[in-house]
């Protein structure tokens, strides 16, 4: 069946199948493979975008149940965006990512909790990135990346 | 996985008839049934009906009642005015639904059709003397909340009905919701328990265990010994009220938890609440 939304500002098209799940859309169909299938479950957030501005698991959200109105946001969408070149800038600073694996969805979950909450506290942070896994840094790096990343918004 | 078809229906009526087709099931966030359907749960789904697209979305107050659209999400429901304002048992409630990303999917509907004796925002709906409005599209009902689950995952819907919204008397409490799982974030809750509190002429108070019997369960002796205790709380009071809420929970053991270890928290998580 076919779909419209928009997908990093642009109004696109696609064709779906009523299985497809909005992860595999977004890898398959668009090729933006910046979003990642760790679980395929809700639990790592490997999968994280932003549905009309709020993060959510793409892996359970089916493409079907998009709608007309619906904007999809990738990190990919961001590229220009100074807040998320800011975040980046901090995770490369700090050290925080090593495989990769899991940065795209901790950058977008470090996004939204910094454009509602300028100067987070440890515990909020800890808080906004509770549904991101990352097995490779232990998090102490990631924490003062985000920390880093308010300070330099001053 | 399986090869189910998918409707997007635009009215209640709709959706109501591809829900009385056997197989057809009800998708509202996806939180649940995603997993559900990805680890083949369902042996026989023939398609998703996907109610996304129906008026469930409002809270509002009307009257002397305040009325939750069954497709608000936990987020929405946690940051609205009128809910922060009256009932932060259930913003307690919702802000301990997984972690962000489920939040902003997660719908309050979704949570009780899914009818699990964990499920967060239930023991806050049965403190707050919560109804369910269900709906076929035509006509409605309404149940109490207590009288909606019939067992684990099990509840009074009959093929084509949906929960429309959820009506808590408009009142202003206080309370608080307590969970015990095995982490913080994205845990099913091992025992969950809300309190909420209000006064009129005289002080009232509910006490609500989930995950402690096949459903959530009221605590009406710690409920009587509460609002007959003095106030401020003395330390009597909450010891026996504590000692009322373990005699209420009658879990399981699972492979979560023992059945002594839950009914022993049933008692600390009521203490915990009533000292805050
Ligand atoms: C990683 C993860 C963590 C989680 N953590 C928690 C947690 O901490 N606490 C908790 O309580 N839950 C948790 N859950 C479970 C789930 O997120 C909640 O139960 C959620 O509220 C379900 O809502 P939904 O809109 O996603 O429901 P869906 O998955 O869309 O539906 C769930 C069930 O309800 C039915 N349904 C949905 N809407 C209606 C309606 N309006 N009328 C009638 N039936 C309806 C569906 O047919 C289905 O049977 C978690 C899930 C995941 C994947
Ligand atoms: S892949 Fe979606 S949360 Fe893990
Ligand atoms: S850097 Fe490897 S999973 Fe986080």
């Amino acid at each position: 069946m076919k779909i419209i939304f928009t997908l990093n500002g642009k109004k696109v098209e696609a064709e779906t199948t009523a299985q497809m799940t909005l992860l595999e859309l977004l890898r398959q169909n668009f090729k933006l493979t910046a979003a990642k299938e760790g679980c395929g479950k809700g639990e790592c957030g490997a999968c994280t975008v932003f549905l009309n501005g709020s993060p959510i698991n793409s892996c359970l959200k089916l493409a079907a149940t998009l709608n007309e109105n619906d904007s999809i946001t990738t990190v990919e969408g961001l590229e220009e965006d100074k807040l998320m070149q800011r975040i980046r800038q901090s995770f490369t600073d700090e050290g925080a990512v090593q495989c990769g694996f899991c940065i795209p969805g901790m950058t977008l979950a470090t996004h939204h909790l910094l454009s509602k909450n300028p100067k987070p506290s440890l515990t909020d942070i800890k808080t906004a990135l509770a549904g991101n896994i990352c097995r490779c840094t232990g998090y102490r790096k990631i924490e003062a990346a985000v920390k880093n990343a308010a300070d330099k918004g001053e | 996985m399986s090869n189910y078809e998918f409707f997007k229906p635009q009215t209640v009526k709709e959706a109501s008839d591809l829900l009385k087709n056997d197989g057809y099931l009800a998708l509202s966030g996806g939180t649940d049934m995603l997993v559900k359907i990805k680890n083949g749960f369902f042996k026989n789904l023939k398609a998703v009906v996907y109610i996304g697209g129906l008026p469930f979305k409002e809270i509002k107050k009307e009257n002397d009642k305040v009325i939750i659209g069954s497709g608000c999400t936990m987020e929405e429901v946690a940051t609205n005015p009128i809910i922060k304002e009256n009932y932060p048992t259930l913003v307690e409630a919702a802000n301990t639904v997984g972690a962000t990303q489920i939040r902003h999917m997660a719908t309050i509907g979704g949570n009780v059709g899914n009818s699990s004796p964990a499920g967060d925002s239930i023991p806050a709906l049965y403190s707050l003397d919560a109804q369910v409005v269900i709906t076929n599209g035509t006509s409605q009902r309404t149940v109490e909340i207590k009288d909606f689950f019939t067992g684990p995952g099990r509840n009074v819907l009959q093929a084509g009905e949906l929960i429309e919204a959820f009506v808590l008397p408009f009142r202003k409490t206080t309370g608080r919701f307590m969970k015990l799982g095995e982490r913080s974030a994205l845990a099913i809750s091992k025992i969950n328990l809300a309190v909420s509190a209000w006064e009129d002429n005289k002080k009232h108070y509910r006490v609500a265990l989930g995950s402690v019997a096949p459903t959530v369960l009221r605590s009406k002796k710690a409920e009587e010994i509460l609002e007959n205790a003095a106030h401020p709380l003395t330390e009597e009071a909450i010891q026996k009220a504590s000692e009322a809420a373990r005699e209420t929970a009658d879990p399981i053991t699972d492979i979560r938890s023992t059945k002594a270890y839950r009914k022993q928290m049933a008692g600390v998580l009521l203490r915990k609440a009533l000292e805050k």
